[in-house]
């Protein structure tokens, strides 16, 4: 066990890959003799060499499809797009032949492509270093789509993919990277070093797809949520004293559903938080679910927390984030008597 | 147009619930203020409840026999300019108030299963969550009997168990079968049972339930012993007689009962251990220097017993008068609340009906009650002589926790000495 923050546990999880299989290769923007903006491949180019760990241009389109061609040829290219509002360029590539195929050759050719890319605000990044774009990646048939909270799921999270035969958007929300925020800007950060989550195994370990995290047991309400949003849920909740059980999905396609119906049967209770815009978003199909699953059981409306449906603001960020005080008024209302 | 909430009023100190008698309204029907709307019931006396405002009821609480906890919405209006306007379907008053009338009376041959009887014109979308709409379907609530009491009107849990509280009460007391309600189980909903056609049903409700629920629980906890003596009441009988001789023609003749209230008022100050008040709760036996006599009265609705306060301050004509009083307004069922509570020890006679002996129950938390039964002449050696005497028996109970059998026995041979020697009532020891 080692304390690592989130960039190091990514490093640390592209460092073991690179050195168990020779197939695995990295690919993005400065990754390489730079070591990546977020210095999340620091290094690795310098121990694995040029043809392993490859500087591209700046075009999405190129290193998504360069990733596809190369998977299909053998090969397990782990691209990084430098922020997902740069992703846009490549999403033909991704949803026109990476995502479908393995369903368009009838399972004849596959594409182990995992796509790492920094997610979300709270760093001042404005509307172009600052958007949660998963939603429109959960809507594509054929991707599976991650995003961990912290360094433990990172690491084990991205050697799951890495190792997984399909494609895999691999969201790392950036406010997170260096410690676990609670959605206080005001406060002094806070490091993984203080956290158990921060605790991270040196060697080769995995965390599966498909399975969410029970962050916090409670009774009273369940709050679904992921990302940057699970530490602001923990705070709110903590806030008004009440019993929440906070759920991080982590793995939004495959979606844990059990551990969602489960809770939310017993708390009758729920609120979905994320930081994407609302409409359309992730949480409605979440929200959905919950409906149809667990209609007879729920004590209230279900309550949605979201960002608000502009684009990511340069000014007024902390206006737009959805903080503690919005998760609040939802569990406020979800509690009201019913 | 705006809603008002008429809660529960306190009827009385101490009160923490009442009964719903009979409902004058009906949802949909329009009422003026201070009109009648519900007849409810204490753990003593009816009172009925007039209309607060003026409006259109929207929803009511609680059938017929339900109880409801004093500050529990009773029932909802629609007030302000249009409230009447707005219910142009709905009947006049008095014709409303008959549906809720009739219901209450076919109460008796036809209960219903879940006691709580669905009102009529409740055509709005009930608000409530899909996890009580659940709960209701599974414990076999009609939701459209429940009041919501949450926001905007909404029906939270708690209004869905006291519903559910108040089917359990009323179906364990209607007798009707199947375990419907029972609490928030997942029993299946109540089965009717088929009811013979010879059988008639009667729910138990209102004055009845309450009369058994407290003769149960004083023959439960009270160890009861009774002790009867015979009383020559001939003396007794020749005062009254003259006493009745000196009246004004119509004025209301004299029994037996108001000599023989003042008699025990006198030995009670002999035997205070019989003049007590047994607060269970606290293990305390509270004795009363007054005598505050319970007298047992039938009435059309049942037994009730109104109380003659500081009985051993009143003289004889007052203590009839008094007598007369209370024991009519019980009749005439308008009695209130503090008529019919508050006795520390209580008599019980039923005049010509009255037989020879009996063992009467006392009336909790009393430790004593005095039966007296019916006065006959007979034939009784007297001074070695054959000679006829009237007699009457003194049939009387005691808790023997409390009252040991030597003092029983000693205070009734007491009052047996006044009542034989009936001057002795009047002659201060």
């Amino acid at each position: 066990m080692a304390n690592m923050n989130m960039i190091q546990a990514l490093n640390s999880a592209m460092d073991i890959m690179l050195g168990r299989d020779p197939s695995v290769v990295l690919m993005g923007e400065d990754i390489g003799y730079f070591g990546g903006v977020f210095r999340t491949t620091e290094g690795l180019q310098r121990k694995y060499g040029e043809h392993r760990v490859l500087d591209t241009p700046i075009a999405e389109g190129g290193i998504v499809a360069t990733a596809i061609g190369m998977a299909v040829n053998g090969l397990r290219p782990v691209a990084e797009i430098q922020f997902a509002d740069y992703i846009y360029p490549g999403f033909d590539q991704i949803v026109s032949e990476l995502a479908r195929l393995r369903y368009r050759s009838a399972g004849e050719f596959f594409a182990p492509v995992t796509i790492r890319t920094p997610c979300g605000g709270g760093i001042r990044g404005g509307q172009t270093h600052s958007q949660s774009p998963e939603g429109i990646f959960t809507h594509v048939s054929g991707l599976k789509v991650l995003m961990p909270s912290n360094p433990y799921d990172a690491k084990g999270l991205l050697i799951t993919a890495i190792e997984d035969d399909d494609p895999v958007i691999f969201f790392e929300p950036k406010r997170l990277y260096n410690g676990p925020f609670d959605g206080d800007p005001a406060k002094p950060a806070v490091p993984w070093s203080t956290h158990a989550k921060g605790q991270v195994p040196e060697g080769h370990y995995t965390v599966p797809l498909g399975l969410a995290d029970v962050v916090r047991s409670g009774s009273q309400l369940t709050i679904l949520t992921y990302g940057t949003m699970v530490f602001v849920a923990l705070a709110a909740a903590a806030s008004l004293g009440v019993d929440a059980e906070v759920i991080d999905l982590r793995s939004l396609i495959p979606l844990d559903v059990d551990t969602i119906v489960s809770s939310v049967k017993r708390t009758g209770r729920c609120v979905v938080a994320h930081e994407a815009t609302r409409f359309s978003g992730f949480g409605a199909e979440i929200l959905s679910i919950v409906q149809e699953e667990c209609f007879w059981q729920l004590e209230a409306p279900i309550q949605r927390v979201a960002g608000w449906d502009t684009p990511y603001p340069h000014a007024f960020e902390w206006e737009y984030f959805p903080g503690q005080a919005r998760v609040a008024t939802a569990i406020e209302a979800v509690m009201e008597s019913a | 147009m705006s809603q008002f909430v008429f809660k529960m009023p306190d009827l009385g100190e101490g009160t923490v619930e009442a009964e719903i008698v009979a409902w004058h309204t009906a949802p949909g029907a329009v009422v003026k203020e201070d009109e009648v709307i519900v007849e409810v019931m204490t753990d003593k006396a009816s009172v009925e409840v007039p209309a607060p405002v003026s409006g259109r009821v929207i929803s009511i609480t609680g059938a017929p026999g339900d109880k409801v906890a004093v500050g529990s919405p009773l029932i909802v209006f629609e007030t302000g300019a249009g409230a009447a306007a707005a219910a142009p379907a709905s009947p006049a008053p008095g014709a409303a108030s008959e549906p809720a009338r009739s219901a209450a009376a076919s109460l008796a041959p036809a209960p219903s299963a879940g006691g709580a009887v669905p009102v009529a014109g409740a055509a709005a979308r009930i608000m409530t969550s899909p996890a009580n709409r659940r709960r209701a379907r599974e414990a076999g609530i009609d939701l459209s009997t429940v009041v919501g009491t949450g926001p905007g009107g909404r029906i939270v849990r708690e209004d869905l168990l006291a519903a559910a509280e108040s089917t359990v009460t009323a179906s364990a007391a209607g007798a009707t079968s199947g375990a419907g309600g029972a609490g928030m189980s997942r029993a299946a909903p109540a089965q009717r049972v088929e009811v013979p056609a010879e059988t008639s049903e009667t729910k138990v409700i209102g004055l009845r339930r309450l009369i058994a629920e407290r003769m149960s629980e004083a023959k439960r906890t009270i160890p009861h012993f009774s002790y009867v003596e015979e009383v020559d009441v001939t003396e007794l009988e020749a005062l009254r007689a003259h006493l009745n001789s000196k009246l004004a023609k119509g004025a209301p003749t004299l029994t037996y009962l108001p000599l023989i209230v003042t008699a025990l008022t006198r030995v009670l100050e002999s035997f205070p251990q019989c003049n007590v008040l047994y607060d269970a709760a606290r293990g305390v036996l509270i004795r009363h220097r007054a005598a505050h006599v319970g007298i047992a009265t039938q009435t059309p609705e049942g037994l009730k017993v109104p109380v003659v306060r500081n009985a051993q301050a009143l003289g004889l004509w007052a203590l009839a008068a008094e007598i007369r009083r209370v024991t009519e307004r019980a009749r005439a069922n308008k009695a209130t609340r503090e008529e019919l509570v508050g006795s520390t020890i209580t008599i019980t006679s039923l005049g010509k009906l009255g037989g020879i002996a009996s063992t009467p129950i006392i009336n909790a938390p009393e430790v004593a009650i005095i039966g007296l039964n019916k006065a006959v002449d007979r034939a009784v050696v007297l001074q070695g002589a054959v000679a006829v005497r009237r007699i009457m028996n003194l049939s009387s109970s005691f808790d023997h926790r409390f009252v040991d059998g030597y003092d029983a026995a000693a205070m009734i041979q007491a009052l047996k000495e006044l009542l034989e020697h009936p001057a002795m009532i009047f002659i201060p020891r």
